[in-house]
């Protein structure tokens, strides 16, 4: 029997892995950590205070449900044809404040984090950090513990540069 | 270099096919001062929908240009435009982006204002012992020279110096109502804001929606995603245009008064677009020929801050002006009111996927005016040679798709998509030559 304090860990190690990956620009481990059906959703504001709520009928900032979304964005990464992303910006992720959204079950555990991205763009010699909080739900699928649903919240959403899936 | 007279910045000799631009009209603090004076603060500007404020004393704020602007919608409906600015001392009024209130209080010194702009309280009035010159002057929110709207879209202006509305938009007003008319119950816009800034001058965007010149080329990632979408792979929940069709087609480009302009392209795949499954219903309001419009895709640009474009859904983009070298964007998509729950994610789907500062093409633009800022800083290089592109085929006046219309265009073009026509960039830069002389010279904007 998985005690509460043992999967949590598993969940908070998946998100320490998810910044790695990101950090590291090793984009399939990244993509694996994610089932094909997954939710990866970026709500926006829709003033200063208010998010939209339901991707399909208001705006997000981004949101791929299934990991083809994902797997569109490391192409185009790994493309060489986009401008914003050559050079690359430097990243690197801090996750912070992990806890249980709700009490784990021995597949599905759900977490909140916080979370800053330090990015650095080398073409205009500029750091900026996006920041914000999260919101997952792990599942355990064939003994891995993988992403099916992520929502991140941009705080700082008047957004200076490009961003991609690598600045959150 | 010492600022020469408007007309040095802008090589237009039509006669000999040449029009160039020089580098310090995207480039010069000195001339965007005067760009925020003789341009932004003399003629109309797109302030924001009035779906966005549609309820009595709902009020938003924008920018004309760098004049902070609110508009607010009072208790009988009417819409009021205001500078943004408490008489006391000058702080903003309304400092929230939007909102509803009775009462407008200014958090410094606690003046009060109504939505129709009258100030009904300064704080400690009867015992301030002010002189009689003080009571004798007008305390109410300085309203804009102009405010009117068309379809829904308002516009203001600083200077009540400027041609009626509807004159002013002309044949514009085709291509707002080839936005407006998607839905049988009229467009809104679509609750959710995206707004971010670039390292690059304001006509950068303006410009890019004319140019479909770039788009194989800065958008190339994007080829990669579409290949993958037509296997099936990928986020297939946001349809895109197959890109090679695209070149297929033909495209073309108008020259309005004002500095208005539009290029459109014929579309190869109208079945991808989310206003095709409606498009029956739509022929029946608008008829078989404006219907048919509605599916090209088209980017018309209102001089000098709003973009009305539709390359796959119809969207409003607006540009502030920071500073020479800094811009910032906000885009609102529109969609149809009472549309359906899937129609409207796959609009929603296709606009994040394309326009977002998230997504596959504005971050690849907002990149390259950086790029092109930069480039700028160099000296030796004087006049741009991007305007050409369709010039030696360019008709005076409309051609035979305007007058099918009834539009009536300063110049016309015509051709293959490849041709790329670039000319849809000549109309705001001699709009931008006219208000810059007529300001110079100490003239009304408009005689």
């Amino acid at each position: 029997m998985t005690t509460a304090v043992e999967l949590i860990a598993a969940g908070t190690a998946v998100l320490s892995r998810e910044a790695m990956y990101l950090d590291e620009r090793r984009w399939d481990e990244w993509v694996a950590l994610f089932p094909t059906d997954c939710e990866f959703w970026v709500p926006t504001y829709t003033s200063e205070g208010t998010l939209t709520k339901n991707p399909k009928t208001e705006l997000s900032l981004m949101y791929f449900r299934g990991r083809g979304g994902l797997e569109d964005r490391v192409v185009r990464i790994r493309s060489g044809r986009a401008p914003a992303a050559i050079p690359l910006p430097r990243t690197t992720h801090i996750v912070s404040n992990i806890l249980p959204l709700a009490p784990p079950e021995p597949t599905i555990v759900r977490l909140r984090s916080s979370w800053a991205c330090h990015a650095y763009f080398p073409l205009m010699n500029e750091n900026h950090t996006f920041f914000g909080r999260a919101e997952y739900e792990l599942s355990l699928r064939d003994g891995q513990w993988l992403i099916a649903k992520k929502k991140t919240i941009l705080e700082n959403d008047r957004i200076p540069f490009p961003i991609d899936v690598y600045c959150l | 270099m010492a600022l020469q007279p408007a007309r040095f910045y802008v090589d237009d000799r039509p006669e000999e096919g040449v029009f160039r631009v020089h580098r310090d009209v995207y480039h010069s603090p000195e001339l965007f001062e005067l760009e925020m004076k003789y341009i932004f603060e003399r003629t109309w500007n797109f302030l924001t929908l009035e779906s966005q404020i549609p309820k009595a004393n709902d009020y938003i704020t924008t920018f004309i240009g760098r004049t902070p602007v609110v508009v607010t919608r009072d208790a009988k409906g009417q819409l009021h435009g205001f500078l943004n600015a408490c008489r006391h001392k000058g702080a903003t009024v309304c400092r929230l982006e939007k909102g509803n209130a009775k009462f407008h209080v200014c958090l410094y010194h606690g003046w009060a204002y109504d939505p129709t702009g009258k100030n009904v309280s300064i704080k400690q009035r009867e015992v301030a012992d002010y002189p009689a010159a003080f009571d004798a002057d007008n305390h109410d929110l300085i309203p804009l020279g102009k405010l009117d709207s068309y379809r829904g879209l308002v516009f203001g202006s600083l200077s009540p110096d400027v041609p009626p509305l509807l004159d002013h938009l002309g044949d514009l007003k085709f291509f707002i109502d080839l936005h407006m008319d998607q839905g049988p119950n009229g467009m809104e816009a679509i609750p959710g804001r995206v707004a971010y800034t670039y390292r690059g001058n304001w006509k950068m965007q303006l410009e890019n929606g004319q140019d479909p010149y770039h788009v194989d080329t800065a958008h190339g990632s994007f080829m990669a995603i579409s290949e993958r979408r037509r296997k099936g792979q990928g986020n297939v929940a946001a349809p895109q245009l197959d890109w090679q069709k695209r070149n297929e087609v033909q495209i073309g480009a108008y020259e309005f008064p004002y500095g208005h302009t539009s290029v459109w392209h014929d579309v190869a795949e109208p079945e991808r677009r989310p206003t095709f499954a409606t498009i029956e219903e739509i022929k029946t309001r608008v008829g078989a020929v404006h219907a048919e419009w509605m599916l090209k895709q088209r980017n018309a640009v209102f001089f000098p801050n709003l973009q009305i474009a539709d390359q796959i859904v119809p969207i409003l983009r607006t540009f502030r002006p920071i500073s020479a070298g800094v811009t910032e964007l906000r885009s609102m998509v529109l969609g149809p009111i009472g549309e359906s729950d899937d129609l409207r994610a796959t609009r929603l789907r296709q606009f994040e996927d394309f326009v977002n500062p998230g997504g596959y093409a504005t971050p690849d633009d907002i990149t390259v005016f950086a790029d092109c800022q930069v480039g700028f800083g160099a000296t030796g290089v004087d006049f741009l040679q991007g305007y050409s592109r369709g010039l030696g085929v360019m008709e005076q006046g409309a051609n035979e798709e305007a007058r099918e219309v009834g539009l009536h265009p300063l110049t016309s073009v015509k051709g293959h998509r490849t041709q790329n026509t670039e000319l849809g960039t000549h109309a705001p830069f001699r709009e931008w030559v006219r208000l810059m002389e007529a300001g110079a010279a100490g003239k009304k904007a408009y005689e």
